[in-house]
């Protein structure tokens, strides 16, 4: 009976499996076939499409442009949300409550809607800020507020705060000497996690990119855009290639938090 | 001077008073003990003391120097938390370390210092542990060598025990104790335990609702309660009206009367009893408790209820509920409280 059950578990788990790999799976066949028209079997495998998508320079810059925009957000995030938590957490624990409410709002308007919302306020201000980079930064900032928070959050709730600035103070350390050397190496973790997971989610976004920015600042998931007419076994290469790169992130992700607790 | 003065110390969080115009003295070297139950103020007291929390009146002087203003950072004073909060992040020997290294000592220099202290408490071939590989007493141990590595001037210890489970506690107990007396360190400890408090003490500060009630070596707290608070706190003291205390022992008194339950005995017939052990009651029991060595009989006394505790010598000597028994008063022992 116990061994029935198991593989009632089993069979639910590899269903569930199987039925998400199975695009990624076609998509990355598809990829590496030559042409697949009418027939059941693509006519032959080559890895033209990859050579072709990696030698293209529109391509090579795209992938820099996302990655410039993600890190740059991403720092933005980490040098302001650190200590703006640490604040929250140290000497005012009450807006904590407030602090869970207002990182949602990011997520609570439709990006299209916040999109638009933007482009209005910001048409006619004196710095050319719509169609820059800079305002994509500014927003993704906003976008991986949410998890950084929560996170980080989440990291300070487990240790002992209150006391572990105490008892460094009592050893003769500043504020600031007991957050670099005591505090932050304990966030570390949250830290990488919330990063990673911003990273691959802000590398993937569409609707503020190509509303806000568009094609006059051509980031990976607006030349994917663009690349819609062209053949389709190029632009499987290109969300292969765009996972394969998520995956390497996400396992990398995994493997420096483990290091950390061994 | 004495080696600590606290002068008319007060705290209050905006409308709250935690505690006030507290003043003590304690002598170099002296082990004193905040005790009282949860919410009396002590551990706010330890953290005003340490500088954690900032005093709104009265002075603190350590060693003839006012530091009532003086930082956390810069009060040479050593502190343990009942949670230990030791740095996760960091092995044994760099929690223990840390102290000296915010000095500018750093680790190869600190060597010997560091040996010395991980064999105090005794833990010595776990310098490379981190705090989660260690149970909650090694962990309470590093706690206190990191404190002491810097040479406090003076040690405050905020419940270190309480997390701790019975056994593990007895020891550390006595490991605290002896550490104190070798180094001749000054300490402070927090703690709503009277047995632990008066096991460690030699001096207890008893504290209620933000006021010292009464100070004094264990055995006269114990033995000389002066209200009803320290009365119940400190014992299992039987409190009977001062009508009673009349009618039963001619006592007057204004107040009620307090009679520890280790004075009074139950009579053993054909044994001889001293002369101040005498007044003869007739007594009822309504239920008995077993502490282990010793046995808590409930007793119906006329209108009084009374606890009286006995050695337990054996269990055929164990009385059933509802025998009824005289009870013998130890005459020197019975005495009035204040309020």
């Amino acid at each position: 009976m116990g061994n029935n059950k198991l593989f009632i578990h089993k069979s639910v788990v590899y269903s569930v499996i199987t039925l998400l790999f199975t695009p990624i799976l076609t998509t990355f066949i598809y990829s590496l076939s030559s042409s697949w028209g009418a027939t059941i079997l693509p006519d032959g495998f080559s890895l033209k499409w990859y050579s072709a998508l990696l030698t293209d320079p529109r391509f090579i810059d795209a992938f820099g442009r996302s990655l410039f925009i993600c890190i740059s957000a991403l720092l933005l995030a980490t040098v302001l949300v650190l200590p703006m938590i640490f604040v929250v957490f140290y000497y005012y624990p009450k807006l904590d409550k407030i602090m869970n409410l207002l990182i949602l709002l990011p997520f609570a308007v439709p990006p299209v809607v916040s999109s638009v919302g933007l482009l209005q306020l910001y048409a006619e201000s004196k710095f050319q800020l719509i169609g820059t980079p800079w305002i994509l930064i500014a927003t993704y900032f906003t976008i991986a507020l949410p998890f950084m928070y929560r996170a980080i959050a989440n990291s300070f709730t487990t240790i002992n705060l209150k006391d572990l600035i105490d008892a460094a103070h009592l050893l003769g350390a500043s504020t600031t000497k007991a957050f670099l050397l005591v505090i932050l190496p304990n966030l570390k973790k949250g830290l990488l996690a919330s990063l990673f997971l911003s990273f691959s989610f802000l590398l993937g976004e569409f609707v503020f990119a190509n509303i806000l920015v568009g094609t006059r600042y051509e980031t990976l998931q607006i030349y994917l855009y663009n690349m819609r007419q062209t053949s389709g076994h190029f632009t499987s290469a290109l969300v292969m290639t765009y996972f394969a790169f998520i995956f390497f992130c996400t396992w990398l992700a995994s493997r420096l938090t483990r290091g950390n607790t061994q | 001077m004495s080696y600590v003065t606290i002068n008319k110390l007060s705290k209050c969080f905006g409308e709250v008073t935690v505690f006030e115009d507290i003043e003590f003295t304690i002598e170099e070297g002296e082990f004193v003990t905040l005790l009282g139950p949860s919410g009396c103020g002590k551990s706010t007291l330890l953290r005003t003391l340490a500088g954690l929390d900032k005093a709104n009146k009265g002075e603190i002087w350590v060693d003839g120097v006012d530091i009532t203003h003086t930082q956390a950072q810069h009060r040479e004073i050593g502190m343990v938390f009942q949670s230990y909060a030791l740095f996760p992040n960091m092995t044994v020997e760099d929690n223990i370390a840390f102290g000296l290294k915010m000095k500018g000592i750093s680790k190869k220099d600190a060597k010997e210092d560091l040996q010395k202290m991980l064999a105090l408490v005794e833990l010595g071939g776990k310098e490379k542990c981190h705090p989660h590989e260690l149970s909650g007493g090694q962990r309470q141990r590093v706690a206190l060598a990191r404190a002491l590595i810097v040479k406090p001037r003076i040690l405050l210890l905020d419940e270190p025990l309480s997390a701790l489970d019975a056994k593990i506690r007895k020891n550390l107990r006595q490991q605290i104790l002896d550490i104190q007396k070798e180094l001749n360190l000054t300490t402070i400890f927090v703690t709503h335990d009277q047995e632990e408090a008066m096991l460690m003490s030699d001096r207890i500060f008893l504290m209620n609702q933000g006021e010292i009630v009464q100070q004094g070596n264990p055995e006269d707290i114990y033995t000389k309660p002066v209200n009803e608070f320290v009365a119940s706190f400190m014992g299992n003291y039987n409190l009977i009206s001062a009508e009673t205390a009349k009618h039963w022992f001619n006592i007057n008194s204004n107040n009620k009367v307090a009679i520890r339950p280790e004075s009074i005995y139950i009579k053993d017939a054909g044994r001889q009893y001293a002369d101040h052990i005498s007044s003869p009651k007739l007594a009822k029991i309504i239920s008995h408790q077993l502490l282990g060595n010793v046995i808590r009989y409930n007793l119906k006394v006329e209108n009084e209820e009374l606890t009286v505790d006995l050695l337990n010598r054996s269990s055929e000597r164990l009385m059933p509920k509802g025998s009824s028994i005289e009870l013998l008063f130890n005459l020197n022992e019975i005495q009035p409280v204040g309020v």
